[in-house]
């Protein structure tokens, strides 16, 4: 099965950033409060930010083209 | 390899590195693009979910958040290599101090939390909160400790229930003992850590310890090559009604995804 890995349009990325801006939190403790919807692959029973209090987090966004 | 894989490899359970996806690929693309590059194999999670806004939607971005889920940094990462590294250094450092806000009197108290002796933190923290100057600060810690205490075993229950039977054992055995004296943290930890343990998830322990092996060989090799999808097929069949056994079948589908 091939992906046609096309690269998005300036439409998606704004898109995504409205989904992001409703789906995300900002504020003092934004770190903590999202829940995942699917488990993260290697989760390991992480569920949400707030699973990972006690240690500094490093989000590492990317895209795959 | 990224940066943040390197960052992952070198502190271990100490740091949290979380790849989002940004670029529209379902989870599934994205785990099989990082399994291609070699990227896997580490305690890195990988989801297509953002749980945080950072300014702009321009990529490489990062953002980095401290010990307490505060955002610290953000940025592009290739301008901030080594204020990045600093800071985690910095933060890494920090992972046993006390939330910040905490008064020096319940310092020790969280100390002891952090050692494992939850129940007994616990007892001390609302002991020293029978002091009015202290009886804010110490509830706030008290709610933090158990909060704490039952994210981990809530780890403990997903563990098992996805078939990471020797990985939950060791998490909720290693609380086990810490908790005792108090009841409500102590029935649930043993509630959670009987289920690990019944003889009726023989099945998918061994499962899931061939399930391992295979994909440590398989973050050394590469990952998708014939031999490898075969072993995971092979192994989806005969630990079929696993969980293990299904995360073998999925992760060869995986190897059908290909990139331009």
């Amino acid at each position: 099965m091939k992906h046609s890995m096309r690269k998005h349009g300036g439409l998606a990325v704004a898109l995504l950033g409205a989904v992001a801006l409703t789906t995300a939190a900002r504020g003092g403790d934004e770190g903590t409060r999202y829940t995942f919807s699917k488990a993260p692959a290697n989760s390991m029973g992480v569920k949400g930010m707030a699973d990972l209090r006690g240690k500094p987090v490093l989000i590492d966004f990317w895209g795959t083209h | 390899m990224p940066a943040s894989i390197k960052l992952q490899q070198e502190y271990g359970d100490a740091l949290q590195v979380l790849f989002v996806e940004c670029q529209g690929a379902d989870q599934e693309t994205a785990e099989a693009f990082a399994w291609r590059q070699k990227w896997m194999g580490t305690r890195a999670m990988w989801t297509t979910e953002r749980p945080l806004e950072v300014g702009g939607n321009g990529l490489p971005a990062f953002a980095l958040l401290d010990t307490e889920g505060k955002l610290l940094l953000d940025g592009n990462p290739l301008d901030m290599k080594k204020k990045i590294e600093a800071a985690i250094a910095e933060q890494v450092k920090k992972t046993k101090a006390a939330p910040s806000g905490t008064p020096d009197a319940l310092a020790k108290t969280w100390a002891r939390f952090v050692k494992g002796e939850v129940a007994g933190a616990i007892a001390e923290c609302d002991k020293l909160g029978t002091d009015v100057a202290l009886s804010g600060p110490a509830k706030t810690l008290h709610d933090e400790m158990v909060a704490r205490t039952e994210s981990t075993i809530g780890r403990g229950k997903w563990l098992t229930e996805n078939g990471y039977v020797a990985e939950a054992s060791e998490l909720l055995a290693g609380l086990a003992k810490g908790v005792k004296g108090h009841a409500d943290l102590e029935s649930k930890v043993a509630a959670e850590l009987t289920h690990a343990q019944d003889k009726s998830l023989a099945a998918e322990a061994e499962a899931s310890k061939a399930l391992a092996s295979l994909q440590a060989k398989m973050t050394k090799d590469k990952p998708f090559e014939d031999a490898n999808v075969k072993a995971l097929q092979k192994l989806a069949e005969k630990h079929a009604g696993t969980k293990a056994g299904e995360r073998a079948a999925q992760l060869a589908k995986l190897a059908a995804i290909e990139f331009k």
